[in-house]
């Protein structure tokens, strides 16, 4: 929590740096206060964030942006045909599909992805089933949006998140069976408990 | 030999947005206008920024820019979901031909 607010506030006053072009105590003082003002604003949003992905889920992150760019492009060709070529116009459809995703952090990128690419604008999405309502341009986009490479690296993603939980949840159980604290049994040492308190 | 390729951005850009346009002349309804716009939206926007990009005289600016259009399509997206989720709210109707299809 107190990682991500430090994190938080970083990027902010990075951004306001970047955006204001110069680097005095006024402006930077007036940068520190609007950062430290937004995460505080925010900090309910904290324990709602995903954490970092490690190492390798970044690079996937990174590999698709790059394919993300690319389906774009093509995406604007796509519609830019449809549009000038086709006749009539469009033939929308609504389509409703259940991607395996099994986070809520995952279902905003792929709804973002979707709504992104010109063509296929989400217009829905149900936390609970994770069930998402798609309206596409013609048939043809629906349809190959069910089929999107881009469900299978969200899940790997999920899948790295879900495994670096796990690896982080056992050391802390084991940092807190050897400090004589044990969360199973709610019988956690005042050492166990303030660590797990600052490390979510 | 920079400025000419970013003049080609530009004229890409403007190819794009009026694009954009011209869909919301001809698409059918309020759902089928928001891709027509998302058009303009990215490849429109896109080109804009690299064209900019190429001819900014610094880095800073150059940074400035990424900062921009990276918040731009973080926002742009969240707004078309809005505006198609309104819509389906209010019982903004579809065109008349708009299938269903359960994937």
């Amino acid at each position: 929590m107190r990682k991500q607010a430090v994190l938080l506030f970083a990027i902010l006053l990075a951004f306001w740096t970047v955006l204001v072009g110069a680097v005095n105590w006024p402006l930077t003082l007036v940068g520190t206060m609007v950062a430290l003002l937004t995460v505080w604003f925010w900090q309910d949003l904290g324990p709602r964030l995903p954490r970092l992905l490690p190492f390798r889920g970044l690079l996937r992150l990174g590999y698709a942006l790059v394919l993300m760019v690319g389906w774009v492009i093509q995406a604007n060709f796509t519609v830019a045909k449809t549009l000038l070529f086709s006749r009539p116009a469009a033939k929308p459809i609504f389509l409703l599909m259940e991607p395996n995703l099994r986070t809520n952090w995952g279902r905003v990128l792929f709804a973002t992805c979707i709504t992104i690419t010109p063509g296929t604008v989400t217009v829905d999405v149900d936390p609970e089933s994770g069930r998402f309502i798609v309206h596409a341009l013609n048939h043809e986009t629906g349809i190959d949006l069910l089929y999107w490479r881009l469900v299978d690296e969200i899940i790997y993603m999920e899948n790295a998140l879900a495994a670096r939980k796990a690896l982080d949840a056992g050391e802390e159980e084991k940092h807190g069976m050897a400090t004589g604290g044990s969360d199973r049994l709610g019988v956690s040492s005042p050492v166990a408990g303030h660590h797990r308190s600052h490390g979510s | 030999m920079v400025r000419m390729l970013a003049n080609l951005c530009f004229l890409g850009s403007f190819l794009a947005f009026g694009l954009g346009t011209l869909g919301l002349f001809r698409f059918p309804d309020s759902y089928t206008r928001i891709h027509a716009v998302g058009m303009g939206d990215t490849l429109g926007v896109g080109l804009l920024g690299l064209g900019l990009f190429l001819l900014s005289p610094n880095w800073l600016l150059r940074l400035k820019l990424g900062a921009i259009l990276l918040l731009f399509w973080l926002i742009n997206p969240t707004m078309s979901h809005l505006v198609a989720k309104a819509g389906l709210i209010h019982g903004v109707k579809p065109a008349a031909d708009t299938g269903v299809r359960k994937g």
